[in-house]
């Protein structure tokens, strides 16, 4: 009969078929192993780039974080601590950074200054094209490389000699140091860069190492692995030889099932795995990450929102805290109140102990003045459906929801909530295609200039476009002055400028609550920096 | 040898009546309608279905002004509640701002190994869902204090629930927590730290917490008079089959939803079969020439990709992000579906132009309406039920689908659709929200396939001719 054999056939295909298939999978290990001193973790996307000098975003900023190092890092107390650089100067003219003798990339080599040069070079020159060029632009000439009017030899950097890195800046830059751990600071090296040519950063082997670990397999899409950097100069201080990453998912349920089956450390939680995470009898922990989460207003000519009066009465009937406490209803998250998020540091304490921002309570009646107001001055009996950018997750789309009922019964405006993917969002944004968007803002370093700047008119995230000259004024005191009080009295500025011209609607400031392996020590979260950062972690006895 | 008395009459030889008595027709001729009926009464399923429909359209139709709530209105008090008929809550001051509670500074301690949890934890006001206002005496060492919340007496250091907050210094020894709340018991939890640790002891304390609403939200709502006063108990709306994640009353939202499903699940199916019946008939009937050449166009139209040309519509007819894409989305259904019933209707009509009863029809002279009335369209008609049957829940689906990419209702308008997707994020802490619409969209297109299944056996005429 035709059947059997076929049958067989199959049988023996579909054995060879799973040979082979054997060696492919990765070992799914267990979250910890404490002999080896090997965790498991998982990461919510494929890093989409791991090359410095272009690196933008959040991911790829921690696997980086793991596998090189800056001139500076900061430690497990989140104090910015030496790294490549053994001590250094800091000026108002520049700074200068004499580099350890013992750093060496994981061939071998030494780290020496002209690494730093050569990436700082490459990340402000144009034909790079990275998005983060103006991070550098506090460097002397770097805003005119950006621009393409100077050559990049030009660049505030120089070698003084392999192990001596002089910096000049364009303006005073107090806050240079911390930018000096943030990814577009890291040295990359010359002679490994042009070898690999377009292909630097595209594999495991297309990369170099100078960090605690080193990346020694990278499944694209699939899985990562990190061990133990050996040339690490520092490599006492690292207690894990191996972090697997043999999960690449952002969706939180799946997240939270490999936690409970001891299959990653760390787990990210919303509301809904909160309740089960509860019911198991996890210790929950909560951190705030820094960013804060605010409605941004168009304020370009010919959109409703570059109403003032309209802004007002959007204010006066807005309450964070209930969105905070109710429709999100996550621990962690504050309502924002400011621009500037209360874990800044001001003077001597906090920047928002020294300088509380102004409360706009909510008040209804005075909503509905702003609004007759805002109709008259706009010339209209009715006000035209606004349109609410936001991001297609489940979370934005439930704040989006009760802002559209807020809007409706209160001021009786209809709002039009249009979903997109993050990076049409960030589009859209760019274009201006929006009345209200529902954007937020990570700090890339430990000071308010970093959220303080955003919406100065030349600011290319500034886009809603707001411009007024006296905020500009502020803006450029707080970036020049070395005066920390007087910097920080402009901050003070523009936060009362923030709130008084509804330059937006601070929403909240983020929390993430998550569950972590009793068995995991040494974890450390942060605003600024590597997050979370492993280096420092260890798997204790069972 | 007798003679014979017979007499003929003259009627004697008249014919005798043509229907024998015994066989009298004891009922009026049925109808080709009243006998389908007949027919189809007897099948007990298709029977309740349409029943059940029926009910639905009721639910659809009248729904609203059995239940005049808007199926907007959200009630953040109230989110996410199983079925409820009217809780009573307490009337509470409107929010004033609280600014925590400070004492004295404690002691500082040169070096505090093992701090001691705080004493005296106790609730400031009586505890409504609105907020919860804790107070406890500070510790002497202490640098802030962390509070937890648990839904039961924790067991242990590690089991105090979620991490609601902190204080930042030794003297701030007072919190508010108003993080969705619910009408139950708490057990809260403090626990002193140094700034950095939290120490290993901690206090609980029990607080019962009550449903509260404000005054000012209740006289918005009109659930009270103008001379309620704080203290006052009111009971608020009732939630038969819960509320959403918004607060939203469930019912209100799935007669509302009913509306944009029914609309999409039956109009589309409806146009598309029709238009399908229509070319495909005409196509069979025709043969040759035109036959091929308009069922070519069918397999363009078959190739043609919806999700794109649901897109394309959507902009063509100018709608924005955050408008509904409800009449585009008809058109492109009904646009691109019908080439399926097309085919069906076409091959129907084929066979039966060849059988011989049409043949001969055909030769006693009968003209094409004769022709279609009265052997093509009972013939087909079982077929385009059970194609319209089947097409009523995949357009239901399509519609879900839609709305769930964000092509289909925009918020607020409920779909059934959109209302599962959003009930499957609180699958497992709140299911209510998933069960009941997805047991309408089941009951609905059960009962749709359950009638189409009746409609055929009693539509089909060699089927049920013999019985």
């Amino acid at each position: 009969m035709l059947a059997a054999p076929l049958s067989k056939l199959f049988q023996n295909l579909s054995l060879s078929l799973v040979c082979l298939l054997v060696p492919a999978l990765p070992v799914l290990a267990d979250a910890v192993d404490y002999r080896n001193q090997v965790i498991s973790i998982a990461l919510t996307q494929e890093p989409p780039q791991l090359n410095s000098m272009l690196a933008t975003d959040q991911i790829s900023g921690f696997v980086l974080g793991h596998i090189q190092e800056g001139l500076l890092r900061y430690d497990a107390d989140n104090r910015l601590a030496p790294a490549v650089a053994e001590h250094w100067e800091l000026g108002a003219e520049g700074a200068t950074f004499w580099l350890r003798q013992e750093a060496r990339w994981s061939d071998g080599k030494p780290v020496t200054a002209h690494d730093f040069v050569f990436a700082w070079r490459n990340t402000v020159d144009p034909a790079t094209g990275s998005e983060y060029a103006s991070i550098l632009y506090p460097l002397k000439n770097a805003e005119a490389i950006n621009r393409g009017d100077q050559a990049v030899e030009s660049l505030g950097v120089q070698a003084l000699d392999d192990h001596t890195l002089e910096v000049r800046f364009e303006k005073p830059t107090p806050y240079f140091l911390g930018l000096t751990a943030f990814p577009s600071f890291f040295p990359v090296r010359e002679d490994f860069y042009r070898s690999r040519g377009a292909r630097y950063a595209a594999d495991a082997d297309d990369l170099l190492f100078n960090g605690p670990f080193k990346l020694s397999a990278w499944v694209h899409g699939a899985s990562l692995r990190l061990e133990k950097n050996e040339h690490y100069w520092d490599r006492d201080r690292i207690r894990l030889n191996r972090i697997e990453v043999p999960y690449i998912t952002s969706e939180t349920r799946s997240l939270f099932n490999l936690f409970k089956d001891d299959k990653i450390v760390l787990a990210g939680l919303d509301s809904e795995t909160l309740q089960d995470a509860l019911k198991q009898r996890y210790p929950i922990r909560k951190f705030s990450d820094g960013s804060v989460f605010y409605l941004e207003f168009n304020h370009r000519p010919g959109h409703a929102t570059a109403n003032k009066a309209l802004r007002q009465a959007i204010q006066a009937i807005y309450d964070p805290a209930e969105l905070v406490n109710k429709v999100i209803a996550l621990p962690g998250y504050r309502p924002g109140r400011s621009l500037f998020p209360l874990w800044l540091g001001g003077v001597e304490r906090r920047f928002r102990q020294e300088y509380p921002a102004p409360v706009v309570q909510p008040d209804p009646e005075q909503a509905q003045r702003y609004l007759a107001q805002a109709k008259q001055e706009l010339g209209v009996e009715a006000l035209p459906p606004l349109v609410l950018l936001t991001d297609n997750s489940p979370g934005a789309a439930k704040q989006a929801e009760y802002l559209q009922s807020l809007f409706k019964t209160r001021l009786g405006l209809d709002l039009r909530i249009d979903r997109q993917t993050f990076k049409q969002r960030l589009a859209k944004m760019t274009a201006g295609d929006f009345d209200i968007v529902a954007a937020g803002w990570g700090p890339d370093f430990d000071d308010p200039i970093t959220f303080g700047d955003l919406f100065a008119s030349w600011n290319e995230n500034n886009r809603g476009r707001y411009n007024n000259p006296e905020y500009d004024r502020w803006v450029r005191v707080a970036q020049t002055s070395s005066d920390p009080r007087q910097r920080m009295d402009a901050m003070a500025r523009l936060q009362t400028i923030i709130i008084e011209d509804v330059v937006i609607l601070a929403q909240y400031e983020r929390g993430l609550v998550y569950v972590q392996h009793p068995r995991l020590e040494g974890l450390v979260r942060r605003v600024i920096g590597t997050d979370p950062d492993f280096s420092g972690a260890r798997v204790i006895q069972p | 040898m007798t003679e014979s008395h017979y007499a003929p009459r003259p009627g004697d030889f008249d014919p005798l009546d043509a229907a024998p008595q015994a066989q009298t027709v004891c009922r009026p001729p049925l109808s080709r309608v009243q006998a389908t009926w007949q027919r189809f009464r007897r099948n007990r399923s298709a029977l309740i279905s349409l029943g059940l429909i029926l009910a639905l359209l009721l639910f659809t139709l009248a729904g609203p002004w059995f239940w005049p709530v808007d199926p907007a209105r959200q009630d953040l008090e109230q989110i996410s509640r199983p079925p409820t008929l009217g809780k009573v809550a307490l009337l509470v001051a409107d929010d004033r701002p609280w600014h925590g509670s400070t004492a004295e500074p404690p002691p500082a301690l040169p070096d505090a190994t093992a701090l001691p949890a705080p004493t005296g934890l106790t609730i400031l006001e009586p505890a409504t869902t609105r907020s919860v206002r804790l107070r406890w005496e500070p510790v002497a060492g202490a640098a802030g204090y962390a509070i937890y919340r648990s839904e039961r007496p924790p067991a242990d250091r590690a089991d105090l629930g979620l991490p609601l907050g902190e204080t930042w210094s030794g003297n701030e020894v007072g919190y508010e927590d108003r993080l969705q709340l619910e009408d139950r018991s708490y057990y809260y939890s403090v626990v002193t730290s140094d700034g950095f640790d939290e120490s290993a002891a901690f206090a609980v304390v029990e607080v019962a917490v009550a449903q509260g609403i404000t005054l000012a939200d209740a006289r918005s709502r009109g659930l009270v008079g103008p001379d309620a006063a704080i203290g006052d108990r009111v009971r608020l709306e009732a939630h038969p089959l819960g509320t959403d994640y918004l607060g939203r009353d469930l019912l209100a939202r799935l007669i509302h939803g009913a509306r944009v499903s029914l609309f999409i699940g039956l109009a589309a199916p409806l146009l598309f079969v029709l238009l399908g019946t229509l070319y495909g008939g005409l196509a069979g009937y025709m043969g040759g020439r035109i036959d091929r050449a308009m069922m070519r166009v069918v397999d363009f139209v078959i190739a043609l990709p919806f999700l794109l040309f649901m897109i394309l519509f959507k902009i063509a007819f100018g709608i924005g992000p955050g408008e509904s894409g409800v009449l585009p989305m008809l058109v492109a259904l009904v646009l691109l579906s019908w080439p399926s019933s097309a085919r069906l209707v076409r091959g129907q009509v084929l066979q039966l132009r060849h059988e011989p009863y049409v043949q001969a029809a055909r030769l006693q002279g009968a003209g094409a309406p004769y022709l279609i009335r009265s052997h093509m369209l009972p013939n087909i008609l079982g077929v385009i039920l059970v194609d319209l049957t089947f097409a009523i829940p995949s357009a239901i689906f399509i519609e879900a689908f839609l709305s769930f990419i964000g092509m289909g209702v925009v918020p607020p308008t409920p779909s059934w659709g959109s209302l599962c997707n959003e009930g499957m994020n609180t699958m497992l802490t709140h299911p209510h929200e998933l069960f009941f619409p997805a047991c309408l969209i089941s009951t609905t297109v059960l009962a749709f396939n359950l009638l189409g299944d009746g409609l055929r056996d009693a539509l089909d005429v060699r089927l049920t001719e013999g019985t």
